[in-house]
């Protein structure tokens, strides 16, 4: 039998057998390997075995037996190793995606692996993602996140962009999520809007799929009698993959994918890995919710916390404030009690004794010494009493009114004359009204010196933005700018021109609160007082 | 001639009172605590009272609580060691308000200014 193929001949020369190319040109040399490898599926074989059957040998037709049995299981080998391959491949993608979602606490990080693993061609290679998240609040799925071209022409610059840096998954869901995730977000804005479903709508296609809770491949959505016209227009594709995401049976989202671009056929290989892919990404996006849920709620303990220290603050202040007003107390009593016998009595002494009396001066001297120390005692009890603010909200009219008042008696006698211009609309102030009440009455009845002809005490008030200003005119009393500044400050030697504390004091009282004290004087005008009082709270330091 | 009731623990205080206060023209009784002023309260009659806001263990604004309640016509005049009280709540249940001191005046015009307001208001009535 003459034979066309190589197979009887140990070693061959090349281009002697026309399916040995040059990259096997080890099996020149090597029958066995030629023969399992080339010689089966070559047609020059097929013909030499013809030629077998014909010769009528009797193992010609057990030949072509076995040679048609080897020919159909070393396809079936091919494909099972294929089968592996790819399955390798997935292996590998899904470990590098499940240590990526299983070492990631940020929702955005998740989401851009998750659907940069759906839309690369390294993975699942759909051409474009949506997710729907659930929120149980408000009851709906909806429209989150989208990634993906819009058209071929953005599809072809992308697609290029990632083959040129064949980055892996990491790589490029870190890329994604550090340039395109905000571009990415905005330019699905309007697609995602619409893709809100209450979860109570239980026909439609979405909610349906998240209720089966597995993949589910729309065809023929235009004319799907289960999909909503509207949102077969929305996606633009006739088919479409819906991908329920699960964790711990709870309905975590959806992913509605598509191959909008390529129009490429959804696989039930593809639903299948899908399904398998979606088992993390359902925990991943939930662990992430929750941990941003902790944070919210481990922000709220910090503030708590927070707040519990400034209570805390407060308490031992108020206890600090209890300590003053037992000191004050203590001093009121065990001072102005004695001040009060020794000057009393020398007073009523003083008014029984004749003008010729050789001690009378000295009774004098008592009188007047302890009327001194009083003075200096109020001051000092004032002053305690000045450190702890108490406020509260407060009528500024009823505040002036009373000031006017407890004053009335000492102006009167003094012949001044008060007036009082209440403004429009005024709000309460929030200030401590003790405090406040001294001050003006402090302001009113401030014995500064060089009484005037023009006796006359203006105030007015008038309301602003989040205040109240009250405005003093005091046209009797003239202090240059320079003497009224040293007044105001506290103990300063200034004895000659007034008490000495009651100014100081006031504006002491008032900076505590938070309220400006301004004075102008002038030598001519006479005094001009302005005192800004908040209406809100928040304006406190 | 108006019958005052002069409350203060301190003796000489009230010795003090009682000596200026009669020479005003006031028939004055006073009482070292608040049961002794509510014992003398009981079956007299007094134009008004004249009370120490801090009493040896107790409160003199407990006691004029006591005697707004019971004697509600009495005027009742605080006399406090510090003025902080003037603008405090429980102070404004008594008809004046008086900081202590050596200098009697400013008590004694505030007795006249409640003495007449009260007798005002029995006219009208």
């Amino acid at each position: 039998m003459n034979q066309e193929c190589c197979w009887n001949r140990e070693v061959i020369a090349a281009g002697e057998c026309p399916n040995i190319g040059d990259d096997d040109k080890s099996l020149l040399s090597s029958l066995r390997r030629r023969v399992l490898e080339k010689c089966c599926d070559c047609a020059l074989f097929k013909q030499d075995l013809v030629r077998f059957s014909e010769s009528r040998h009797p193992l010609a037709p057990v030949f072509s037996l076995i040679h048609a049995e080897f020919q159909q299981q070393k396809t079936q080998i091919q494909s099972l190793a294929s089968f592996l391959d790819n399955k390798t491949l997935e292996m590998r993608f899904m470990h590098e995606l499940g240590s990526v979602l299983q070492s990631s606490v940020d929702l955005d990080e998740v989401l851009s692996v998750a659907l940069t693993a759906i839309t690369a061609g390294k993975g699942f290679g759909m051409n474009r993602a949506f997710l729907l998240l659930t929120d149980r609040e408000e009851g709906v799925l909806h429209g989150y996140f989208g990634i993906g071209p819009r058209d071929l022409e953005e599809a072809s610059q992308v697609w290029n962009e990632i083959a040129q840096n064949d980055m892996d998954l990491q790589t490029l869901a870190q890329n994604f999520r550090l340039n395109k995730l905000s571009a990415e977000r905005a330019k699905f804005h309007n697609v995602l809007e619409q893709l809100t479903v209450p979860l109570a709508n239980k026909d439609h296609v979405i909610i349906k799929a998240l209720d089966g809770r597995h993949p589910v491949r729309i065809e023929g959505a235009f004319q799907h009698p289960d999909v909503p016209p509207e949102l077969a227009r929305l996606l633009g594709v006739d088919t479409f993959l819906l991908m329920p995401l699960i964790s711990r049976n709870r309905r975590v989202g959806m992913i509605v994918a598509d191959n909008c671009i390529t129009h490429r056929t959804i696989t039930d290989e593809d639903m299948h890995s899908l399904e398998t892919f979606g088992f993390p990404v359902a925990f991943a996006i939930e662990r992430a919710s929750l941990y941003d849920k902790l944070q919210v709620e481990l922000n709220r303990v910090t503030e708590a916390g927070k707040k519990l220290k400034e209570q805390q603050e407060v308490i031992v202040k108020m206890e600090n404030m209890a300590l003053v007003g037992r000191i004050t107390s203590s001093i009121a009593h065990s001072v102005r009690n004695p001040l009060m016998i020794i000057g009393g009595f020398a007073r009523s002494m003083l008014k029984n004794s004749s003008a010729s009396d050789p001690k009378r001066t000295f009774i004098e001297s008592i009188v007047d010494e302890t009327r001194q120390l009083e003075g200096v005692l109020d001051e000092i009890l004032n002053y305690s009493d000045s450190i702890y603010p108490t406020r509260d909200f407060w009528d500024v009219n009823q505040l002036i009114e009373t000031a006017l008042r407890d004053s009335a008696d000492i102006l009167t006698s003094l012949g001044y004359a008060t007036g009082y211009s209440p403004g429009h609309d005024l709000q309460p102030v929030f200030i401590d009204f003790k405090q406040l009440s001294y001050c003006l009455r402090t302001i009113l009845l401030n014995d500064i010196g060089g009484i005037g002809e023009d006796r006359t005490l203006a105030i007015f008030s008038q309301s602003g933005e989040n205040v109240v200003t009250i405005t003093i005119e005091d046209r009797s009393r003239h202090i240059s700018q320079m003497e009224l500044d040293r007044l105001l400050v506290p103990f300063s030697e200034t004895r000659d021109l007034g008490t000495g504390l009651g100014m100081a004091l006031c504006k002491t009282m008032l900076e505590k609160q938070g309220i400006p004290l301004s004075v102008q004087a002038d030598e001519h005008e006479g005094l001009h007082y302005t005192i800004v009082l908040p209406t809100r709270k928040e304006e406190q330091p | 001639m108006n019958r005052l009731l002069v409350v203060d623990d301190e003796a000489n205080i009230r010795l003090l009172y009682a000596e200026e206060l009669k020479d005003e023209g006031y028939e004055v009784v006073t009482a070292a605590s608040g049961a002794e002023a509510l014992d003398k309260l009981q079956g007299s009659v007094f134009d008004l009272a004249v009370l120490d806001i801090k009493l040896k263990n107790e409160s003199g604004i407990e006691l004029l609580q006591k005697l707004v309640k019971e004697r509600h016509d009495m005027p009742v005049i605080l006399c406090s060691a510090f003025s902080c009280y003037k603008d405090d709540f429980s102070a404004w249940l008594a008809d004046g308000y008086v900081v202590k001191s050596g200098d009697l005046t400013e008590l004694k015009q505030e007795i006249g200014r409640v003495l007449a307001k009260k007798a005002l208001k029995v006219k009208e009535v």
